[in-house]
């Protein structure tokens, strides 16, 4: 056809001819498309210029292979809510919180650097005292650079933020040293841990606390070995009682005593004192970067003999419940509390000479009472070693500079025969033999001593470049602990960090501790066991087998003689 | 994860505390986009580290036309020389899952496995197996049983084969806190309408693989929101080790497996 297409006014004027023609057949197209349907009151035709407005508009690639989803947007948009009063409703971003959270701690630490400053400025001769007081924070940024060097650390964003939350911590509590332990998952929240020691105020506090605690804890012991003579004296007035009433009333069967216990408690090993053995250090811990630190109480030898003997995961809740087997006593923050020690006595390794005992001028300290607690500081003669020592795989330029915890679930040995020696010379029995102290290996022992797992060491040295041996350092990783690292320059530096779930590895898996057997109630002999009774058959047949046995020769002669004198008769 | 854009995921990556070092990541693209070249393969990703005594295994996945079918995987300890793994067979994944030692680092060396369900005189009893299959068939066990993706990552076209959606603008962030928007890569074992009835918003080219909240014990997924709510980490109790992560309302997303290719199998006392 040679006419061109018309537009818009002219098509509806051309609507009314009738005639068979091509602008007649695109309007009645066009009236076809912009009808409306009845459940949405929607056309397609504006369907359509919508899609082709948002689709030239947004240019996305390749629409024709989902153009079917750029419809469904479309539409989407469309029926989006339109109501007057939620509008005005402004949606916060859920980062809301955790901002503000973030942000009363960076005040809180803003604040502390301006006082330092200006008191720094004021009184530059009491600079000394100041640094006393000060506490001092290890320099996680620095370390985790190191770390992530080596191919592990936090990420840069976590990293910074809990730097500052370390600084917070050191202003609020009475801490003198602050030091990043590490990460520990949970199933709902994750934990992360400080290590640090206490000012010697709030040490020397806690102390006195704790032996307060500890001399009421002996005296309740003393009650509770009184407690069976008070009931065995009980009885005893009852049965007075029993025979008082013997006159007025038929006598009762007289029973036996009831049976009392004779089995005692093993005396419980004592708790070590705050600052000594595994509660040296105080930890604390928060959920996140800026929430505030929660103290985690001192760790007893009962609940690190039970958390060697179970598995669990943390859930992110301290207050949560800690069902095992072996009982164990206390919470989960309880039981954070006893494998941040475990881990911390596994894992914290430094190159050899970079802790000294005391300032590296005290020889002469008695190695067989002192050497288990005493302290260590960084040596500041340590020059470091070479790349090729610290990557030996036998690992003896390694130590452990984290006590050994014994089987009794204490660094120092406590000798139970302590107590009872005193009662039993009076009575002139053999007493206990003497038990053999148990000992682990000393403060400062190589890597290379370590148990082996499953014919692997215990860690894993790796170098972290290979391409520029000048700015390699070397990183342990722990097959017994995963998760734990540790790093070494080849210079000063070194420091350990731990991010896991908390849990050892136990191949080939755990088992549970057994039940006890249970426990002879009487000596079984034939008169208590079961057996079948025996039927009418079997009684007859033991009767007959039981009957006197008559002497059978004569018996028969009597018979032929009677028989005889039958038939005689 | 996507070989191109590790130097991005680096912040986002963080498994018992393990990141991407430099070298590593520059190591990493450099070796894998030539091995993608010379395989043709439309997506390059890297897998993880199995950890090994002498030397760590890096394990890379190239996928072709189908994300899920047609998948090869390689291995290297040195990134120079590449390895192609063989399929895994039934006999060794069953086997690896019953080695408890580590791995050695050297793929031709030959172990031997002891298998207790068998009597003592049984010939089955003890088997030879070598490291390299060994490998191949923890991946594979991990692939089956821990790979995931968000829901929407893979799509299945009309033609039945399954792609990496290009169009995936992540989940929302109330979708990304439910563990039902997590499915796993393998083919599905499942019935193939399991998944379909049990959302209301069904699609038929996104539901097609099972989602993870089917797993037993109904704990063994450990699912969190970090970075101020911005990324979701996926971290599963049996293979300690694996972790997902997806940045929320993006296409950001990675797996990646490090550790010592040990399957736990104390999950139950766990939780």
């Amino acid at each position: 056809m040679s006419s061109p297409l018309l537009l818009e006014p002219d098509l509806i004027a051309a609507g009314e001819n009738v005639m068979p023609e091509l602008n007649n057949d695109l309007l009645l197209a066009k009236n076809f498309l912009k009808q409306q349907s009845a459940a949405t009151g929607d056309s397609l035709y504006d369907h359509l210029v919508d899609i082709v407005h948002k689709i030239i508009s947004q240019k996305p690639p390749n629409v024709v292979d989902n153009f079917e989803k750029y419809s469904w947007e479309v539409k989407a948009d469309k029926f989006r809510p339109n109501f007057d009063l939620l509008n005005d409703v402004y949606l916060t971003p859920p980062q809301l919180a955790v901002v503000r959270r973030m942000e009363e701690m960076f005040q809180l630490v803003a604040r502390k650097a301006e006082k330092m400053e200006d008191f720094g400025e004021e009184e530059q001769e009491l600079d000394l005292e100041e640094d006393t007081d000060k506490p001092r924070v290890s320099d996680l940024v620095d370390h985790n650079y190191y770390f992530r060097q080596g191919g592990y650390g936090l990420p840069e964003s976590e990293c910074y933020a809990v730097y500052i939350a370390l600084n917070m911590l050191a202003i609020k509590e009475p801490v003198a040293t602050v030091r990043f332990f590490g990460k520990i998952f949970g199933t709902k929240a994750n934990y992360y841990v400080a290590e640090t020691d206490l000012t010697v105020e709030e040490l020397d506090r806690r102390i006195r606390e704790f032996e307060m605690k500890d001399m009421p804890g002996e005296g309740e012991g003393l009650d509770e070995d009184r407690l069976p003579e008070a009931e065995e004296h009980k009885e005893e007035v009852g049965e007075g009682e029993a025979v008082d009433e013997k006159s007025k009333e038929p006598v009762p069967p007289k029973l036996p005593p009831v049976p009392v216990s004779t089995w005692q408690p093993p005396p419980p090993i004592p708790v070590e004192r705050p600052g000594q053995g595994v509660n040296r250090k105080v930890f604390w811990v928060c959920n996140l970067p800026g929430d505030p630190w929660i103290c985690l109480p001192d760790v007893t030898p009962d609940q690190i003999r039970v958390s060697r003997l179970t598995v669990r995961c943390m859930t992110g809740d301290l207050d949560a419940e800690v069902q095992t087997f072996p009982p164990f006593e206390g919470t989960e923050r309880n039981y954070l509390r006893a494998q941040i020690g475990r881990i911390q006595a596994a894992t914290s390794i430094s190159p050899q000479g970079f802790f000294t005992y005391g300032s590296g001028e005290e020889e002469d300290i008695d190695l067989e009472e002192g050497a288990g607690d005493m302290a260590f500081n960084p040596n500041p003669f340590y020059q470091g070693h070479t790349l090729k020592d610290l990557l030996d795989p036998n690992l003896t330029y390694w130590v452990h500079h984290g006590k050994y915890i014994l089987n009794q679930g204490r660094t120092l040995w406590w000798n139970p025969n302590v107590g009872m020696e005193e009662g039993l010379e009076e009575e002139d029995d053999e007493g206990p033999p003497p038990i053999e102290p148990e000992s682990g290996p000393m403060l400062f022992t190589s890597l290379a001593e370590d148990s082996r797992i499953e014919s692997q060491a215990s860690w894993t040295p790796r170098t972290s470049t290979k391409l520029t041996p000048e700015r390699a350092l070397v990183v342990m990783r722990s097959n017994i602990w995963p998760g734990a690292v540790a790093y070494a320059t080849t210079g000063k530096k070194s420091e350990c960090m731990y991010i896991g779930w908390g849990l050892k590895s136990q191949p080939p898996n755990f088992t549970p501790l057994q039940l006890p057997l249970p426990q002879d109630e009487y000596p079984v002999g034939p008169e208590v066991m079961e057996m079948v009774d025996p039927t009418f058959a079997d009684e007859e047949a033991y009767r007959i087998a039981h009957l006197p046995p008559p002497p059978p020769p004569v018996i028969a002669e009597e018979g032929a003689f009677g028989e005889e004198e039958e038939e005689e008769d | 994860m996507n070989i191109h854009k590790l130097w991005e995921y680096r912040e986002y990556v963080n498994v018992n505390g393990m990141m991407l070092s430099n070298e590593l990541i520059s190591f990493l693209q450099n070796h894998l986009t030539v091995l993608q070249v010379e395989n043709h393969f439309t997506h390059m990703q890297y897998w993880g580290q199995i950890y090994a005594v002498d030397a760590d295994y890096h394990i890379a996945v190239g996928i072709n036309k189908d994300a899920i079918h047609d998948r090869k995987y390689y291995y290297s300890t040195d990134f120079k020389f590449w390895g192609l793994l063989p399929k895994p067979k039934k006999k060794y994944k069953h086997l690896s899952l019953l080695t408890t030692f580590p791995f050695r680092g050297d793929p031709s060396l030959k172990i031997k496995v002891i298998d207790e369900s068998f009597d003592e005189h049984n010939p089955d009893r003890c088997q030879t197996m070598q490291e390299e299959k060994r490998l191949a068939a923890t991946i594979s066990n991990i692939c089956d049983e821990a790979e995931v993706c968000a829901r929407g990552q893979l799509i299945k076209q009309p033609d039945g084969t399954v792609v990496i959606n290009p169009n995936f603008y992540g989940l929302t962030g109330p979708e990304a806190k439910l563990i039902k928007s997590y499915l796993h890569i393998r083919p599905a074992q499942q019935r193939w309408n399991t998944n379909l009835l049990t959302r209301p918003d069904y699609n038929y080219s996104m539901d097609f693989l099972d989602s993870i909240d089917q797993d037993i014990p109904s704990g063994c997924w450990n699912l969190s929101v970090e970075q101020s709510g911005n990324v979701a980490y996926l971290k599963s109790l049996y293979w300690p080790g694996m972790s997902y992560f997806h940045k929320i309302r993006s296409s950001d997303a990675g797996f990646l497996y490090v550790g010592n290719g040990r399957k736990i199998l104390d999950v139950p006392f766990l939780i």
